[in-house]
């Protein structure tokens, strides 16, 4: 089994040209044209619903998210409602689960780690909390999770908050988790958080680790899809 | 891991319990385990009729959606519909109150294209 790729984009990419993009992936990786791949960017501001996700989660009519310059849209995975923005970090794996070392410790388990384990990295003390999917820390939930499988091959992924703006959150449930507060590192760490590259190449090496197979990472080229 | 031997297997984790020309289909215990606690299960409809590697169905977890692919052609003849209100049937007994949907064979050579419960247990992961 060749390495996993690992690929980073610099400017945000929106989120129905990457859910495309991940659909492409997954092809390529059910057909065994390319290894297991981990996307690493960010969004512009947008609201993406779960398969099942419910709109009285939207705090706002419609027309106040046009008007504030967010996107809505429902999206295949599982999980109910999200907010994306520059300044936060997604990771998505396209993972052929099946018989890989990351199945049998359970792929919802795994991201939730590797959540964990980034927040740590950079001193911020964040865990797990039963029966809730995600990363929290004491100032609110840091990280979001919600994914797809088409034939145990992963997409979609992991949320993680570096430094977006916060106020996003504001409009939605979180998760339909009234009251949860969230949080991110740069409103935990202020002017000793990092950016999202340097909180990238952490994760990676984290997430590289908890599934047995390190990669590098390097700038997104067509060449990914085989 | 559990297996039954008297089923058979996909590489994607759906069983197939052969009794005659209708076999019974659903996701295997360690498909659940993977997703977790399921809260929804999207079933097929009776008379639809499917070719193998067809998506047929959709088994999601608070987290993580799955699609289910029909392992044999057919038609679609009875779905579980106590999954509906019931889905974590599928976590309390996958092999058994869990099964998802029937088909009438329209091809009983596939059969032979499906894996033995050795095999299964071969490829999927052990508890480690």
């Amino acid at each position: 089994m060749p390495s996993p790729r690992g690929y980073f984009w610099n400017a945000p990419v929106p989120y129905a040209e990457a859910a495309a993009l991940q659909e492409e992936l997954v092809r390529a990786r059910i057909a065994g044209r390319i290894p297991d791949t981990v996307l690493f960017l960010e969004h512009p501001p947008v609201i993406t619903l779960g398969r099942r996700g419910r709109e009285d989660y939207l705090k706002h009519a419609r027309s106040f998210y046009r008007e504030s310059g967010i996107d809505i849209i429902r999206s295949t995975r599982g999980g109910d409602v999200t907010y994306h923005a520059p300044g936060q970090l997604v990771m998505y794996p396209i993972l052929q689960l099946s018989g890989s070392a990351s199945a049998s410790h359970g792929y919802l388990g795994l991201l939730e780690q590797t959540a964990v384990e980034t927040a740590r990295a950079f001193g911020v003390e964040a865990y797990t909390r039963e029966g809730m999917a995600g990363a929290w820390t004491d100032a609110g939930k840091i990280a979001a999770i919600g994914f797809r499988l088409k034939r145990w091959v992963s997409c979609h992924g992991m949320s993680f908050n570096v430094q977006p703006d916060l106020c996003g959150f504001d409009t939605i449930v979180g998760c339909g988790l009234e009251g949860e507060a969230v949080s991110s590192l740069q409103a935990i760490l202020g002017e000793a958080a990092p950016t999202v590259p340097e909180v990238r190449t952490i994760m990676a090496g984290i997430f590289g680790r908890l599934i047995r197979a390190p990669f590098s990472l390097e700038a997104w080229t067509d060449e990914g899809l085989g | 891991m559990n297996v039954p031997q008297d089923l058979r297997y996909t590489k994607s984790h759906e069983w197939i319990n052969v009794t005659d020309e209708e076999v019974t289909i659903g996701i295997s215990d360690f498909a659940q385990s993977q997703l977790g606690d399921l809260t929804f299960v999207e079933l097929p409809t009776a008379g639809d009729s499917v070719t193998a590697g067809d998506e047929v169905a959709v088994v999601e977890s608070v987290k993580a959606a799955s699609d289910v692919y029909s392992p044999v052609s057919g038609t679609i003849t009875a779905v579980n519909e106590a999954l509906e209100d019931s889905p974590e049937l599928i976590n309390n007994d996958a092999f058994g109150e869990g099964w998802m949907f029937k088909v009438r064979l329209s091809d009983v050579a596939q059969l032979d294209g499906l894996l033995s419960a050795t095999d299964y247990a071969g490829l999927a992961p052990g508890d480690a």
